[in-house]
């Protein structure tokens, strides 16, 4: 990083460019109304004022422009009339479309006038539907709005003698791209502005295949060296980070700005190339929480490349995501996709596979609760006297339930217009669509929480209770009842002595499988969603992990009381694809090839197996190459999505106040590795003294 | 059909050897090494560990043939990522036959020993025969300062690394840095004596030592007792082996 990348990086760090922004989001709320502005022209309406409202500005150093000084979304709607327009239908979260992502090589290739050409055209094709001309005449609106915002830039920029920078904004957005940086730039432009536009979780996809062609054409011209495309791709990270403040999420940096490397093309050949590893590179340098870094791969990738990525999991970012081509690209298949849309596809805000440009999916609906599916069947099935298969139909039936409920909320699903996003949608302003009324996929995605927990508990019982008969139905009940008050062995033998998902045991993996096999099935026979696409079951929790166990306002599910793993009431679950919390594993490629049982060609929304590996681990280049290998075990044992975390200083503090969350945390010593948790506090405070020092 | 006392096995142990492995450590050793990390692992008897999250016992018994079908699970992709398994402790040698015995049911994976070196020369040839790669210890040449820091004389320790030299089996020498007693520039300079001129010695890493070596007493139920200074900068001097002609690391 040279200094002016430094001096980028620390001021947008700094905020300093909050104080441009306006005092107030702008007011549109009145011309919505004395206009009569239908629901798409309001939405047009918002994305040309907000453009309006945009004051220019450009810093010294800046070569990547754009800064956001539109604080907030305004309401089209008053609350009166937004009721009356909602009314007994389902609004996704907040309510525009989210976590979706757009097919930016549409901008790169044909600019912004190339795509308002491409709708005039339309229109007056099929100037008879009032329906077409409408949305069109929106998406035109907007992208003319973006137009002008652009030339305010370019003349600007011209005001301030950055003759060159004025060149690149007088060409994009409005005409395609021709180098590096003119994509950068036309990128940078026009994301920003679906931001403005209200939607949110808004993907970048397969950045280094649509931005490839540019860099390698500079660097075949001698336009650019690599140091300098370098430069110009951090710049482009660290504008990405300047409004992260504004974005809506559930927690500061839940706001979906992924990108997806790696893997193979729609034709199948490999898609790495040498973006693939720049971006890789500079990501591991920066240090920024955006863009969150998904990479593609298969049990044949090359291990530099693992190495590389490895490099940046060191860095405690918890990035790169991992995803196995082999197996989500057939799941895919399986579930209704084109092959080549298939291979093409990315990772959505967390984990979920979407294809970009052609899928207006609602990929995380909610989640089913395994554990409140298996403890409601354990109950009731002792309590009846129920053989151990009564259970695992109960449970099944239970899983079904949650899934209809589920699905039967979404089939009332409203999806609010969104023109300026469908301009960089595949076929929207060819056929004269908006894209929140269908795309080419519009599949629904289920998640499936709290899945290890749920399996150790259908373990323990089947272990102790029907096969050893050690415990009997009226005992077990009795202390889940009183949250294990009074029955402190009992627990210890549950959570202790019983098998547990992570150790790669046959029982209870199978029944890991088996729960998933049930949500599958469950998810295949519910058919078709009025929106006609089917129904996704996945793996990942997000917050689902604690909120079943503690309660959240709002929240469907019932939260679940103390289960027969042994967990106490109010002890959260395990998060995505990981371990019961608490429970010692026999070690990382157990715990893969308890994960390898899914079976993934049924389970396609995407959660991935959740690893913490101590950054002591990353010591070297020889056991950062082992860490790659890991990665690769990951492939070769057909798993589908990894997320590998490298502690840090934060981590091992929480460890020290909270040891029980932290069990399986391994640090290195002293030529020897031992558990955190095991050495004593003044020990303990060394290695975070130490780490404190790595973490400059 | 032998069985043995294992403390722990331990997956993805990244710095105990080429490629990925899993680390299985036998309870047991001859030595109590002043500085010894892992004094769980000095007695053959189970013991329990009471740490900050709650007990658990250190020491269990296995089969042979169980231990081998076991780490066996992991065979495949032990062998596709250039690893292996690697038996330390304790000490290995300790129950020689048992590890000999589960080295013939593995599924032909890539063995190293990780040993102290104290053991009967039959004890030694038996798993010598049997490993891929050993890392051999060597802590102080002097019989009378290793007796007292390890209560144990190294004259079967020095016998058996002629026997490793000549067995033709590649080999690291380990050197565990302990502050002003095995760090001396004497020490390092009578080991680096002791080992210029083997054959099969690919190179000497010295293991500095780190102040957590005594954490695991207490909640072992034992007591941390060094008569050394364990605040006293190290000597890490790696000149001494490269004079040596020595390729030499310090981990």
């Amino acid at each position: 990083m040279n200094e002016r990348l430094v001096l980028l990086k620390r001021r947008m760090r700094a905020g300093g460019h909050w104080a441009l922004r306006l005092a107030q989001p702008i007011d549109l709320l009145g011309e919505c109304e004395n206009e009569g502005l239908s629901w798409p022209r309001r939405v047009a309406r918002l994305v040309r004022r907000q453009c309006e409202a945009e004051r220019v500005v450009i810093e010294p150093e800046e070569k990547i422009v754009f800064t956001r000084t539109v604080p907030g979304v305004p309401p089209v709607y008053s609350p009166e009339d937004w009721s009356g327009l909602t009314a007994g239908r389902t609004l996704h979260e907040l309510g525009p479309v989210s976590t979706i992502c757009a097919d930016w090589g549409l901008l790169l290739s044909q600019g912004l006038l190339g795509r308002r050409e491409v709708a005039v055209a339309t229109r007056t094709r099929l100037l008879d539907d009032p329906r077409v001309v409408e949305f069109l005449d929106c998406a035109i609106e907007t992208i003319d709005a973006v137009l002008e915002l652009a030339t305010r830039y370019a003349k600007q920029a011209g005001v301030l003698g950055r003759d060159d920078l004025a060149a690149i904004l007088e060409s994009v957005p409005a005409h395609p791209a021709h180098t590096f940086r003119e994509a950068l730039q036309s990128l940078r432009f026009c994301q920003a502005v679906v931001w403005l536009g209200g939607n949110y979780q808004v993907c970048l996809g397969r950045f280094d295949q649509y931005m490839w062609p540019f860099l390698h054409s500079d660097l075949e011209a001698g336009l650019l060296t690599i140091p300098e495309a370098e430069e110009l791709l951090a710049e482009f990270f660290i504008a990405l980070n300047k409004d992260s403040d504004l974005y809506p999420g559930i927690q500061p940096g839940d706001n979906g700005q992924t990108v997806t490397l790696g893997g193979i093309k729609s034709d199948g050949s490999l898609a790495v190339n040498e973006l693939t590893r720049m971006v890789l590179r500079v990501s591991r340098d920066l240090e920024l929480i955006d863009p969150k870094i998904n990479l593609r791969i298969s049990a044949q990738t090359d291990l530099e490349l693992l190495c590389l990525a490895s490099e940046l999991t060191r860095k405690g970012l918890g990035f790169p995501q991992y995803s196995n081509d082999e197996v989500v690209i057939p799941g895919l298949v399986a579930h209704g996709y084109e092959l080549e849309d298939a291979r093409d596809y990315v990772v959505a805000a967390c984990w979920e596979f979407i294809i970009p440009g052609r899928g207006m999916e609602v990929v995380n609906i909610g989640a089913v609760s395994f554990p409140a599916a298996v403890d409601q069947a354990i109950r009731v099935g002792l309590a009846e006297g129920m053989e151990f298969d009564g259970v695992l139909n109960r449970t099944a039936e239970n899983i079904r339930a949650q899934v209809s409920q589920l699905v039967e909320v979404y089939s009332r699903l409203l999806l609010p217009p969104a023109p300026y996003y469908s301009v960089f949608m595949r076929g929207c302003l060819e056929q004269g669509h908006d894209l929140s009324e269908g795309l080419k996929y519009n599949n629904l995605g289920i998640h499936g929480a709290g899945s290890a927990n749920a399996a150790d508990a259908l373990a323990a019982v089947k272990q102790f209770v029907f096969d050893e008969h050690s415990l009997s139905a009226g005992e077990l009940l009795a202390a889940l009842q009183a949250n294990f008050n009074g029955s402190e062995t009992l627990r210890r033998k549950l959570a202790e002595d019983g098998p547990k998902v992570g150790c790669n045991d046959d029982q209870v993996d199978a029944l890991l499988g088996s729960l998933f096999d049930s949500f599958a099935t469950a998810c295949e026979d519910y058919g078709r969603t009025p929106r006609g696409g089917i129904i996704r079951p996945g793996t990942g929790s997000a917050m689902y992990y604690i909120w079943l166990a503690s309660g959240h306002e709002g929240m469907r599910e019932p939260v679940v009381e103390a289960t027969a793993e042994g967990r106490v009431s109010g002890e959260p679950f395990s998060a995505n694809l990981a371990p019961s919390p608490g429970v010692r594993v026999r070690g990382p490629i157990s715990t893969l090839q308890s994960f390898s049982r899914i079976d993934y060609l049924r389970i396609c929304n995407g959660g991935p197996i959740t690893m913490e590996l101590s950054d002591s681990v990353f010591r070297d280049p020889e056991s950062i190459r082992k860490v790659a290998m890991l990665v690769r075990i990951f492939a070769q044992l057909g798993c589908q999505q990894l997320q590998l975390n490298s502690l840090n200083l934060e981590t091992l503090l929480d460890a020290k106040a909270h040891p029980e969350k932290h069990k399986n945390l391994i640090v290195r010593v002293w030529g020897w590795s031992g558990y955190f948790c095991e050495l004593s506090p003044e020990y303990q405070d060394h290695i975070i003294a130490r780490s404190l020092y790595q973490v400059e | 059909m032998t069985s043995g006392i294992v403390f722990d096995i331990k997956e993805f142990t990244v710095h105990d050897g080429p490629g990925i492995r899993s680390t299985v450590f036998l309870k047991g050793c001859p030595l109590t090494c002043m500085w010894c990390h892992n004094p769980e692992g000095q007695s053959i008897q189970p013991q329990v560990i009471r740490s900050l999250v709650g007990e658990r016992v250190a020491g269990r018994e296995y089969s042979a043939k169980e231990l081998a079908s076991l780490l066996n699970e992991q065979a495949a992709i032990l062998r596709t990522n250039d690893g292996g398994i690697t038996f330390s402790g304790g000490e290995p040698l300790f129950q020689a036959e048992f590890v000999a015995e589960v080295i013939d049911y593995l599924d032909d994976l890539h063995v190293l020993l990780d040993t102290c070196g104290y053991g009967t020369q039959q004890d030694f040839l038996l798993l010598l025969a049997r490993s891929n790669l050993i890392f051999f210890d060597l802590k102080l040449i002097d019989g009378e300062a290793h007796r007292h820091y390890t209560g144990c004389d190294n004259g079967q320790i020095l016998h058996n690394l002629q026997l490793l030299s000549g067995s033709g089996k590649p080999f690291i020498i380990r050197v565990p840095l302990v502050p002003g007693v095995t760090d001396t520039d004497e020490n390092l300079a009578a080991i680096a004596k002791k080992v210029e001129k083997l054959p099969g010695l690919i190179e000497v890493d010295l293991l500095p030592y780190n102040r957590a070596a005594g954490s695991k007493y207490r909640y072992a139920g034992m007591e941390f007792m060094p008569e050394y200074d364990e605040e006293r900068p190290l000597n890490i001097n790696t000149i001494i082996f490269e004079q040596a002609g020595l390729k030499v690391k310090s981990l």
